[in-house]
């Protein structure tokens, strides 16, 4: 059952006085473990290490698993850049989708390089205008890059920042080049 | 972290409901294994806001864990819908939601607040900000706002992106 307050009791910003319009109630509502524990919840609720250790050995039984899947993931890259490039946008919507599924899991099974040269990919295919990937060198160069990350997982990072620093220029240089042309 | 006595175990894990909301089939297993691993049994996957929305209204989950970007509805209308939903049909519109995204800048995660996010992931994911996220969503009281065209957690609270 919800608890209907008056606003200037509940503490923070929102209590201020005369800040609130009459309109705006505020309601404290019992937490999930209230409701679902009663009289057995205690307060406050603390992490368990034992749980979260548990979850940790789960990624890492999923590590080799999804190391699999990415090497499939790139090279179907791979294959897509071409009909990207041409124009083909159900290639272009799924290579973005492959991008962006790189960018939020590579990292979690140790791939962080892999993440930042997908997410530098994703942001270069949300911005750019369909005319800059005729020349597909952005595309192709990122996907090299995350293919070498893959297997060199041990480069020294100072080298993977590097490359990551170059892309950046490169797709900085393809924007002043669409800006001067117009 | 404390090795005090704690609710957060898999006797009260096995007691959640938890509605999975991501168009990623590889983040849709990791965080099905994270879950179970957690204890949690009863587990609902969908691939969009669209059939989050109706699995929210069908099954009624205590906790959505959704990703940000999908199409054709994304994780941020749906939220906007479950918080204007009312009681649907026995379904709990004051849900705690956690968004799990891989746009973290300052605009996404204002927007996200705005619809009535309760917590804002950073992918790349991590268990213990998962843990975390998910312990804080469901033992915290939930304090919601309601004024005509929005109900949900205070849209003036400050709210970052928890990162690993």
């Amino acid at each position: 059952m919800p608890e209907h307050r008056l606003p200037s009791r509940l503490g923070g910003q929102d209590s201020k006085d005369g800040d609130t319009p009459p309109d705006v109630r505020f309601i404290r509502v019992p937490s999930i473990a209230e409701r679902k524990l009663g009289r057995e919840y205690v307060a406050p609720m603390r992490l368990d290490p034992r749980v979260l250790d548990q979850m940790q050995q789960t990624i890492r039984g999923l590590e080799t698993k999804y190391a699999e899947a990415l090497k499939s993931q790139v090279a179907m890259l791979q294959i897509l850049v071409e009909p990207a490039c041409k124009g083909d946008s159900e290639a272009r919507g799924r290579l973005y989708s492959l991008a962006h599924d790189m960018r939020g899991l590579a990292g979690t099974f140790g791939h962080p390089m892999v993440s930042r040269f997908a997410d530098s990919l994703c942001g270069y295919l949300e911005n750019c205008e369909a005319e800059d990937l005729k020349d597909g060198t952005v595309i192709l160069f990122h996907v090299d890059a995350i293919r070498d990350a893959i297997e060199n997982p041990r480069t020294d990072a100072a080298v993977t920042l590097e490359t990551l620093e170059a892309l950046e220029r490169l797709i900085e240089a393809n924007r002043r080049d669409r800006r001067r042309l117009g | 972290m404390s090795g005090a006595p704690t609710s957060a175990d898999s006797g009260f894990f096995g007691r959640l409901k938890v509605l999975i909301v991501e168009d990623s089939k590889e983040m849709r297993n990791l965080l099905t294994a994270l879950l179970e691993t957690m204890g949690v049994v009863h587990i609902i996957e969908t691939r969009d806001g669209e059939s989050g929305l109706a699995a929210f209204a069908r099954h009624k989950p205590d906790i959505i864990i959704t990703d940000g970007a999908m199409i054709p509805m994304d994780g941020y209308e749906m939220t906007r819908a479950i918080r204007a939903a009312g009681d649907a049909e026995g379904a709990n519109p004051d849900v705690p939601i956690l968004m799990i995204s891989g746009h973290v800048g300052r605009d996404k995660v204002t927007h996200a607040r705005d619809q009535g996010v309760t917590d804002y992931i950073a992918k790349p994911l991590s268990a213990d900000v998962l843990y975390e996220a998910i312990v804080a969503a469901v033992s915290k009281p939930i304090h919601f706002v309601e004024k005509p065209g929005y109900r949900g957690p205070s849209p003036r609270r400050s709210l970052d992106a928890r990162r690993s």
